[in-house]
């Protein structure tokens, strides 16, 4: 047991960290604060900027194999470079989304061709991608989905709604998941494209968060051609083709207990400013505050390098990442609560002088679904983990397009909520 | 980076629970409440070598480490063994300098006790009832000594807690405030290191009887309100897990981050415990709440061990403090 690089650890840190500071000028740096990347065009543009520079620099798809435009390297190596750029206060990679989640399902189920055309752009932010899976009336039940995909000519015709994508405002290609077979039961009837988020018949419309922000998005699809080149694995094989990126969402999400809000250490900075201000009383409560979201907040922490050593001895990313979402959405509200508590009567504006903290909070219900709810968090560990039996689901084998008749009023009474998702190992779009 | 147990120390957990399957179980802990004698007892312990773990082998130990250790206290806390593993790490610690008492600890025959507060009259202390030895703080120094116990109806048995009156004492090591804090720490992660034995079979023996126990025509485990509190609480196991691993390695290799490691395992070992031991009952409906069942005596085990070596509230004060200190970003 040891948390020391090893020697070619130590060489490799140091080469990434000499990179950061040769390029420094060419890089978008945040200047307070950890939440990561401002809004607007303009950063848009610098924050593709940033991730081509790095890209060009050997610091983006570390851990991909070079006939992808990778650099062969190793999972230790991926993160030291994701350390390093913390540490550069370099904010998160513009196309997160597609790194994590879409290229890993390019690569595995797409044509040499589809290799050829995506994976060295996307690398560089030239194409920004987004994950299109979640629908209005498929969220936790992704299966559910009602989005098809007819076939026409040499092509698909595809009609539906997408919704909470990430980043298709600025998207440029998406995966999307669609029904092309209503007879097939639900999990059998999919098939999964690359869609061109520019072609005619796609519209996004940015949705505001209760926070203020506007970083997901609807997307309506009308008659919208996609060539069958463009399919990602075979038809009806959707299903296989999402676990896929599901499993890959967890590595980027889950993997390394990193603080999901605002981390501890920008408490504990503020804390030592405000705590010896505060009256004897008070002092005593958040002292115990402070103790257990560190707590929390360090358990996360070990246990993400727990996860982090099984895989990079060679080990598969398991159901088990899903308790580390679980854990660090919780861990994430005890740090911003005290944060915001400790801004005193600034605390209730949203423009005091440190209103990251309040800012952070209006993210932290969010956060608890996003990415999987909670509760289907706890049936994945619960039935993956622990072996626990599972909900009944009862239209898991009847055919997709017979649900419909299935109960009264609306059809879906007999569909439970929150239940289905478990098929999938994480999360949402 | 290697966050993980090596191949000796996996043998050694696997190695213990043989051991402790073999000597000691919760009827054990049940019979205890009555006044039978607490299982394995010191005299195995010393037998099997656990006393002396962290005993070099110049005094007739293993001369291994708080995590050597600590994989072995988890697999004593899983059956609730007693005496607690605890009072040989901590006397292991104060003793260094004192190798036929360290012998005497190895080899069983002497037994001892580490007492927290006054030496006219300690705190309860874990395994004084049985002791014949008594380490204790007085006006800075470590002295030894012999001494009177006191004691109540136990809620844990197996803790063999008491109050010591000492009668005799002598001095082993004067100005022993530094060496005094290492040891309670290293008791601290020691402690945690058996809650979380007895956490992971508390929630172990939940999740068996919530994948067989039927109603409403259903297997309860399948119900989300009754996986999911038992989701909540394996969390809290792995957590824990991390935590005891991380503080026992800062034992052994990063004593300056052993202080805020060890509070933090505490703390968090005596909620993830309670926890536990709280689900497990609910999860048994009538039947976890009986004599006979024994989900109560990880409970006991829980209500005690919580206030033992400092409480939540204390080691969270203590992370908090060393949190303001710069703990986390110098």
């Amino acid at each position: 047991m040891d948390f020391e690089d090893t020697p070619e650890e130590a060489e490799y840190r140091a080469h990434v960290r000499a990179l950061l500071e040769e390029h420094s000028a060419e890089l978008v740096h945040m200047d307070t604060g950890e939440e990561g990347a401002a809004e607007g065009p303009e950063q848009e543009l610098a924050l593709r900027r940033t991730q081509r520079v790095l890209a060009e620099a050997g610091l983006v798809g570390v851990a991909w194999a070079r006939e992808h435009g990778g650099r062969a390297g190793t999972l230790a190596q991926q993160s030291i470079v994701h350390q390093e750029l913390a540490r550069a206060r370099v904010p998160g990679l513009i196309n997160h989304i597609g790194l994590g989640m879409c290229a890993p399902t390019v690569i595995a189920h797409g044509t040499p061709a589809q290799h050829e055309k995506y994976l060295q752009r996307l690398l560089r932010a030239d194409d920004v991608w987004c994950q299109l899976f979640s629908e209005p009336a498929s969220g936790s039940d992704l299966a559910a989905l009602r989005t098809t995909a007819v076939r026409e000519g040499d092509g698909w015709v595809v009609n539906g709604q997408k919704v909470w994508t990430t980043l298709a405002h600025v998207a440029d290609f998406g995966i999307l998941l669609t029904r092309t077979d209503p007879a097939k039961p639900k999990h059998a009837g999919l098939t999964m494209f690359v869609v061109d988020m520019h072609a005619p018949g796609v519209e996004v419309r940015p949705l505001k968060q209760m926070g203020g922000q506007s970083n997901f998005n609807e997307v309506f699809f009308t008659d919208v051609h996609i060539p069958d080149t463009e399919r990602l694995g075979e038809p009806g094989e959707g299903w296989r083709v999402a676990l896929t990126t599901l499993l890959n969402e967890r590595v980027a999400v889950g993997g390394g207990g990193t603080d999901l809000g605002l981390s501890v250490e920008s408490l504990a900075r503020l804390a030592a400013e405000r705590v010896p201000g505060l009256s004897p009383e008070r002092q005593v409560l958040a002292r115990q505050a402070l103790g257990r979201a560190a707590v929390a907040a360090l358990a996360n922490r070990y246990t993400g390098y727990r996860r982090y050593t099984a895989i990079s001895q060679g080990g598969l990313p398991g159901p088990e990442a899903s308790a580390g979402k679980l854990a660090g959405t919780a861990s994430a509200k005890l740090i911003a609560d005290l944060g915001v508590r400790l801004q005193g009567d600034d605390a209730v504006f949203l423009s005091g002088a440190d209103d990251r903290w309040q800012r952070t909070m209006a993210t932290l219900p969010g956060l608890a679904i996003a990415g999987g709810t909670d509760e289907v968090l706890r049936n994945i560990v619960g039935e993956r983990v622990l072996g626990l039996p599972p909900e009944p689901r009862e239209d898991k084998h009847r055919p997709f397009n017979e649900k419909a008749a299935a109960g009264p009023g609306t059809g879906r009474a007999a569909e439970p909520a929150n239940t289905a998702r478990t098929d999938a190992p994480g999360a949402m779009a | 980076m290697n966050f993980d147990l090596d191949t000796d120390q996996r043998d050694a957990a696997a190695g213990a629970k043989d051991f402790f399957a073999g000597q000691a179980s919760p009827a054990d802990a049940r019979r205890a409440l009555d006044g039978s004698p607490v299982a394995p007892g010191r005299a195995a312990l010393a037998e099997v070598g656990f006393l002396g773990i962290t005993v070099p082998e110049s005094a007739g130990g293993a001369g291994a480490g708080v995590l050597d250790l600590a994989v072995v206290a988890e697999q004593a806390g899983a059956v609730l063994a007693g005496p607690s593993l605890v009072t040989a790490a901590r006397a292991a610690v104060l003793l260094a300098d004192h190798p036929d008492l360290l012998a005497a600890l190895a080899d069983g025959s002497r037994g001892f006790a580490v007492l927290d507060g006054p030496v006219g009259g300690s705190a309860p202390s874990l395994d004084a009832r049985d002791a014949d030895t008594f380490l204790a703080l007085d006006g800075g120094a470590l002295v030894v000594g012999e001494g009177e116990v006191t004691s109540g109806a136990p809620i844990d048995a197996t803790r063999g807690l008491g109050s010591v009156r000492l009668t005799s004492s002598r001095v082993l090591v004067e100005d022993a405030g530094a060496l005094w804090a290492r040891a309670r720490q290293v008791g601290a992660v020691v402690l945690a290191a058996e809650d979380l034995g007895a956490a992971g079979r508390a929630v172990q023996m939940g999740v068996d009887y919530a994948q067989m126990r039927t109603a409403f025509g259903r297997k309860i485990g399948s119900y989300q309100a009754v996986k999911h509190s038992l989701v909540d609480a394996w969390v809290g196991v792995e957590q824990l897990r991390s935590l005891v691993w991380w503080a026992a390695w800062a034992a052994d290799a990063a004593p300056g981050e052993l202080p805020l490691a060890a509070s933090a395992a505490k703390a968090f070992a005596a909620e993830t415990l309670e926890r536990a031991a709280e689900t497990v009952i609910q999860v048994h409906g009538g039947v976890g709440f009986t004599w006979e069942h024994d989900a109560h005596l990880y409970w006991r085990r829980a209500k005690v061990d919580r206030l033992l070596l400092g409480d939540e509230a204390e080691h969270l004060d203590a992370v908090a403090a060393l949190v303001l200190d710069g703990a986390l970003t110098r």
